[in-house]
């Protein structure tokens, strides 16, 4: 197998990538990175401009895996491959949530777990995961309950909160491009996770971790306010349920740094 | 518009289901439902209306349209036309740019390259394979011609 990282997690979250080799190694399935791949690039943001360039750099970053299965971690990169490889009927693509949760399964997974992390997350599973549907048959865009039974496997508790399911306000060019409206999507959700008390966000796109986590950051120094709500990858999380280090996973470069969190896990 | 769109638009009942589920539409004036039909089904291009780049893409509206309209679609083809008429918005060009000229929506700056090298991570991403590089910014150039420097 092949791993797309995608200009977030290669560029801004490489922790993510750290984790989920650890993952895979523990789970015994070969995977290296895509060499020279390029961005992937964003869907929205990229068909908004040019159709043609959105396929043409797609496919060729699917050329480069030489028909071995490619990975991502990240909603866009999924959306943008996952697309663009039915279309051309070249290439095999996955998110490595939905393979996880399909290939594995969430039983065997318990096997691996070393160490149970009995947290409070709100999940966010972020628009482009599940949306448009017709090509992401795996799961309900309206009700999805995936993610929640996959961190279940090493003992944390999704819990419920306000806006759950609304986007994070990063998609779609907003973040890069209208930056004070994605603030206001962010303050909104951001306001019901933190009635919701919980000790992270856990998301599986590196999008949505940026606006989460960086955007926090922005917000507070605007004048606004301090949640202090840590964010992590679900690859993340797993990786130190099974064993990994929690320096190694690159949690603490994150810009929302929160020792109470990292406590819990090291424990 | 191409035809296919057009023809789908007008079987629009104006529900506001559309409107209903737009998490940008609560914090926001952008109001799909207007723009697509205002504008688009009445053969008014959208030309000064700016609410067209807060759409999320999140495609709720799209997907729960009882008319199957794909509104999201609509809608990025939409600002496609804008885009050839007004180029892109300023901060969508700095990103724009960014692909240009090193491959990547969102480059590594030298100390997103040193964290990887902390992690003992290698740098693969076109940005830094020079041939993959050249590459990738030939085929954006070619594209975005007009659009990028």
């Amino acid at each position: 197998m092949k791993f797309f990282p995608g200009c977030m997690i290669h560029n801004r979250y490489p922790g993510i990538e750290k984790a989920l080799y650890y993952v895979f190694e523990k789970l015994g399935i070969e995977i290296s990175p895509l060499e020279g791949s390029s961005c992937c690039p964003a869907p929205s943001i990229t068909r908004s401009v040019s159709s043609e360039l959105w396929e043409e750099l797609a496919q060729r970053n699917l050329k480069l895996a030489d028909g071995e299965t490619v990975i991502t971690a990240c909603n866009g990169c999924f959306t943008t491959l996952l697309e663009v490889s039915e279309k051309f009927g070249a290439g095999d693509v996955r998110h490595v949530a939905e393979f996880f949760y399909a290939e594995i399964g969430a039983e065997e997974l318990k096997k691996y777990v070393e160490k149970r992390l009995p947290l409070k997350l709100a999940i966010h599973y972020g628009c482009h995961f599940f949306r448009p549907s017709k090509h992401k048959r795996f799961t309900s865009p309206e009700r999805p309950k995936m993610l929640d039974e996959l961190v279940e496997v090493f003992g944390a508790e999704s819990v419920d909160y306000r806006y759950k399911f609304m986007c994070c306000g990063g998609g779609g060019g907003v973040r890069a491009g209208a930056t004070e409206v994605s603030h206001d999507l962010l303050r909104k959700k951001m306001d019901g996770i933190a009635e919701a008390e919980v000790d992270a966000i856990a998301v599986i796109c590196p999008l949505c971790m940026n606006q989460f986590d960086n955007g926090q950051k922005e917000l507070r120094e605007l004048g606004g306010e301090d949640y202090g709500i840590p964010v992590i990858h679900y690859v993340q999380l797993l990786a130190i349920a099974m064993g990994m280090d929690v320096e190694d996973t690159g949690l603490e470069r994150h810009a929302i740094v929160s020792h109470s969190f990292i406590e819990k896990l090291v424990k | 518009m191409n035809e296919e769109y057009l023809r789908k638009l007008n079987t629009c009942i104006q529900c506001g289901t559309c409107i209903g589920s737009c998490f940008s539409g609560k914090v926001t004036a952008l109001n799909t439902r207007k723009i697509l039909m205002e504008y688009i089904a009445k053969g008014k291009p959208v030309k000064e209306d700016d609410t067209i780049w807060f759409c999320v893409t999140c495609y709720a509206c799209q997907e729960r349209c009882p008319r199957g309209i794909p509104l999201t679609d609509i809608l990025i083809e939409a600002r496609k036309e804008l885009v050839r008429e007004k180029g892109l918005p300023g901060r969508l060009k700095n990103a724009f740019g960014f692909l240009a000229e090193y491959s990547a929506l969102v480059p590594a700056r030298d100390e997103h390259a040193k964290l990887r090298e902390e992690l003992g991570l290698p740098l693969y991403h076109s940005q830094f394979v020079d041939g993959a590089r050249k590459e990738v910014v030939e085929i954006v150039r070619k594209h975005l011609g007009g659009v990028v420097r």
